[in-house]
């Protein structure tokens, strides 16, 4: 009962600094590390990124119960693959008084591991700071651009818009659909792993393609779409502000010689 | 006019809510499969809602669902989810795009065949460039399975193995481009094929049982034009859908002028959402409709609808973004006015999440109204709303007429709501009505006392949402109940009471935060099944096409044991002819009646019902009462929850409320 679950997309209480700002400037911070640590992850940019992380999880309030609990064997994959990759040695060397412990397999392995949680904890601070609210208009805002190009950005943030308005519902479906599945009895006769998986989604689809029609009614009695939200809000100074540790992480990890 | 011309080119209503629901879908696909540890076999499941949408839409709407899929998995799970959507994607986008056009496996081969270059070129190339990605990727890779060779190198076998397979990996990371294009290539075609595997069968399923036309929605109806729906007069008018027998609505003449208030009546099946489509501008197939210009769906000065789904016609994510939905960017609304008047003042910055079906229909006619309609035309809208909602939502129908300059057509097939309007109109056969309103109200006495023997004890249960995290929130507190053997309780409380909590803990679905729930003297949370829980939304819990089918699942039949299969019918007063019956064909009532069926078959030790007479007709409210009433004479022991107090005590001795969490009273029914 003590493990916690992951909360995600439901902001924590506010207000904060980060709570306010713009949720296209947190999209456009998050895209652009996201891309620095693919280009470049050097235990600089993945230590200075897990700095960032926490300065803005400390300005946000984010309570450390926020981290949900990980499972057991998670942890024993971690300890295996820990293994393994020190039994394979290689350098750097660690000397441990007449013991010499190869670490270069290790060291790699650690890194991968550190790129992929703090590639996470990115979206998760975005995620824990953002109403769901604010991210469509935002998107149809930066896309803006894209208009040159003839691309439907409007068309596609209100399909976002929808697509969030749409993700509780469908939870709710899944809890059911899922509680349903731990009351009935097992069968007398042992149905087949895939007749299961299609009878699944069936059930899945059937639901959704009804609440479509539905929700495809409802938009045609308000006359189709345009606006999708009462305020939408704009980029500021504190924006500004948010930008500049960005600015210079980018700086920092491009200009210094890539530590292999 | 720059909205107008981007609204004609751009998607229409109903493929704006398929393609977001398919985001949706495919998005939390995506981000489970990356978030949650060991589902990442989940991952390629996403291919079956695109594929089902690429199979009904324009690529153009594949192409909106597909963005909004990969921005949502990228904002919640990072990189990992925006590859695990873009993989689906692309699975199900072929499989369907091939289906549409009607081709075979061996078109979808080909294609796939083909896009497994391009997209494994793109992973070479992409990989090639991340020199410093790809040096790390491939020394932790070589280092893991160079250490697994190692120490198993003096077992026998496993040994040599492994240490064949660590210079078969050490020379592929040589050659990583080769490798890597390869095995990107052949899971383009593997996954491809299981979409296609996967997705003709669920798309066979979902054809027996849903028309996959697009047609027949309010998104047919033509919008442009002048504005000018009232008066509006039928006459004689009828509709029968494209593949039907006989007319879903028979000749009716009705007019609506400004400033009236007319009610519709009549009982389920006798064509009353025929006759809104039709109201709100859907041509009919027979007689005339007259009126001085176009509906103007939607727009200032038109008809507006108000529908009967609550969760599915809000669209705003927060109350006073729904209230602005569709609007041009420039027209002003007087958003707090308009929540004032429907009571839902100062709540414009909540979440419409976290509203109860009332608010959610009463937020759906502030968005109405929002518009300035000629005509409001609202289409059963309480059925899905508990009682106190009702009659806060009648309440501001009932004044729409008085404070704005608009005809009212109000639907409904509970009579009593018809009694505000100024006139009211029936369609559909009415005489079988009076008999089914007569029959409420079954007589409380003659059941048996209940038993001595404690069934269920729950003792001080409290339960947290989300314990232990920042979002933690009360559901229930010290809660502490016992149900004898041959007992009905009704429980009854408020929207966010707990006692849909409490009934999942006593069907032992979830564990008590603290307290404990015992089912004869054992936690029910280890015995799940021995109490049966027959849900509000009964469709979620008969998964198999046929009625048959579905009843053996849930009891436990074998599908061929057509003997219990019926009995089981029977037992509910359906007709064993029923099983051949697709699901999806069946009344709400109907429904209900085949769960219970299913249920009720394991002989539970408890049975508890969710909001049993929600959604139902008065004729099918009334039989279903009739059919508790008969299982409860039967001895069954039964928890019903419910806001309907009046219609459901009667069948129950005991009623409990629980208000935030809380234990508030427990009366005894007063026995003549």
């Amino acid at each position: 009962m003590s493990r916690r679950a992951l909360m995600l997309m439901r902001p924590v209480p506010g207000p904060s600094p980060i709570h306010s700002l713009w949720a296209g400037t947190k999209l456009v911070i998050v895209l652009a590390i996201s891309v620095l640590l693919t280009i470049s992850p050097t235990w600089t940019a993945i230590g200075l990124t897990a700095l960032l992380i926490l300065i803005t999880a400390v300005l946000a309030h984010i309570p450390h119960t926020c981290i949900p609990s990980a499972p057991r064997w998670l942890w024993i994959l971690v300890i295996v693959g820990s293994l393994f990759t020190i039994l394979n040695g290689g350098p750097p060397v660690l000397q441990l008084g007449s013991v010499s412990i190869g670490m270069g397999g290790f060291v790699a392995f650690l890194r991968i591991t550190a790129l992929g949680l703090v590639l996470l904890g990115l979206s998760a601070v975005v995620s824990w700071t953002t109403h769901v609210a604010d991210i469509a208009p935002a998107i149809a805002d930066l896309g803006r651009p894209l208009r040159w190009l003839r691309l439907p950005v409007d068309d596609w943030a209100v399909t976002i818009a929808l697509a969030f308005r749409m993700f509780p519902m469908l939870a709710e479906e899944f809890r059911l659909l899922a509680a349903a599945r731990r009351l009935q009895p097992p069968k007398p006769e042992k149905q087949s792993r895939s007749a299961e998986v299609v009878d699944l989604c069936t059930a899945v689809m059937v639901g959704s393609i009804r609440r479509a029609a539905e929700m495809g009614d409802a938009i045609a009695a308000r006359g189709g779409t345009g606006r999708i939200s009462a305020d939408c809000g704009r980029p500021g100074w504190p924006d500004v502000v948010a930008i500049v540790p960005v600015v210079a992480l980018f700086v920092f990890v491009l200009e210094s010689p890539i530590a292999q | 006019m720059r909205t107008a011309s981007y609204r004609s080119a751009g998607l229409k209503p109903a493929e704006f809510a398929h393609a977001a629901m398919t985001a949706a879908l495919m998005g939390s696909i995506a981000v489970v499969s990356i978030v949650i540890p060991g589902a990442v076999a989940f991952a390629w499941l996403g291919a079956v809602p695109m594929g089902v949408l690429s199979y009904r839409h324009r690529p153009a709407v594949a192409l909106s669902a597909f963005i909004a899929a990969s921005l949502i998995s990228f904002l919640v799970a990072g990189f990992g989810g925006l590859v695990s959507a873009l993989t689906s994607a692309y699975m199900g986008a072929i499989a369907g795009q091939v289906k549409r056009h009607g081709r075979g496996p061996a078109t979808m081969v080909t294609v796939a065949a083909i896009w497994g270059v391009v997209v494994s070129t793109l992973c070479v190339g992409v990989f090639a460039a991340l020199r410093y990605l790809r040096e790390v990727v491939t020394a932790a890779v070589a280092a893991n399975v160079g250490g697994f060779a190692i120490l198993v190198r003096k077992v026998p076998l496993l040994g040599a193995a492994a240490d064949g397979l660590n210079r078969a990996v050490q020379s592929w990371l040589v050659h990583w481009p080769v490798f890597f294009g390869v095995s990107v290539w052949l899971i383009v075609m593997f996954g491809t094929s299981f979409g296609w595997g996967i997705l003709n069968p669920v798309l066979r399923r979902i054809e027996e049982v849903t028309d996959l036309a697009i047609e027949g929605g309010l998104s047919e109806i033509d919008n442009s034009g002048p504005v000018g729906p009232l008066p509006v007069a039928l006459i004689d008018v009828s509709y029968r859908y494209p593949s039907a027998d006989r007319n879903a609505l028979d000749s009716v003449s009705l007019d609506v002028n400004l400033g009236e208030h007319v009610a519709v009546t009549g009982a389920n099946g006798s064509g009353k959402s025929t006759l809104m489509r039709i109201l709100a501008g859907s041509t009919p197939t027979g007689g005339t409709v007259e009126r001085p210009a176009g509906v103007g769906l939607g727009r200032a000065g038109g008809t507006a609808l108000v529908l009967q789904h609550p969760d599915s016609q809000v669209l705003g994510l927060r109350v006073a973004d729904d209230v602005v939905w569709g609007l041009a960017r420039d027209e002003h609304v007087d958003i707090e006015g308009l929540l004032d008047e429907v009571g839902l003042g100062g709540m414009g910055d909540r979440d419409t999440t976290g509203l109860s079906g009332g608010e959610l229909q009463r937020l759906a006619v502030a968005s109405a109204l929002a518009r300035q309609p000629t005509m409001l035309i609202a289409d059963e809208v309480t059925t899905m709303v508990d009682q106190a909602g009702r009659r806060a939502l009648l309440n501001v129908l009932d004044e729409l007429t008085q404070h704005h300059r608009l005809g009212l057509v109000h639907i409904t097939h509970y009579p009593d709501e018809a009694e505000s309007a100024h006139r009211v109109v029936r369609i559909g056969p009415d005489d079988r009505r009076t008999v089914a309103i007569d029959r409420i109200g079954p007589e409380p006495t003659g059941f048996e006392a209940p038993s001595q023997t404690t069934v269920l004890d729950i003792k001080d249960v409290s339960y947290d949402y989300a314990q232990g995290t920042a979002w933690s929130r009360p559901a229930l507190r010290d809660v502490s109940l016992s149900v004898a053997a041959g007992d009905g309780v009704l429980l009854c409380g408020g929207n966010g009471s707990g006692k849909s909590t409490l009934a999942w803990i006593m069907a032992g679905l979830l564990e008590p935060g603290a307290g404990e729930c015992l089912l004869d003297g054992r936690p029910s949370s280890e015995q799940i099944g021995a109490v049966a829980l027959c849900f509000q939304a009964a469709r979620l819990q008969l998964l198999r096409g046929r009625v048959g089918a579905a009843v053996a699942a849930l009891a436990g039949f074998a599908d061929t044991d057509d003997e219990s299969i019926c009995r089981a019918l029977a037992s509910v007063n359906l007709d064993p002819g029923i099983a051949d019956m697709l699901v999806d064909r069946l009344s709400g009532g109907q429904l209900r009646r085949v769960a219970l069926a299913g249920l009720l078959a394991r002989s539970p030790r408890v049975l508890i019902l969710d909001e049993p007479l929600a959604g139902l007709d008065v004729e099918a409210q009334a039989d279903l009462i009739d059919l508790l009433t008969q299982i409860r004479h039967r001895g069954q022991t039964t928890v019903v929850i419910s806001h309907d107090v009046d219609r459901l005590s009667p069948l129950c001795p005991r009623t409990i409320r629980l208000d935030r969490g809380h234990l508030v009273a427990a009366e005894q029914a007063s026995r003549p």
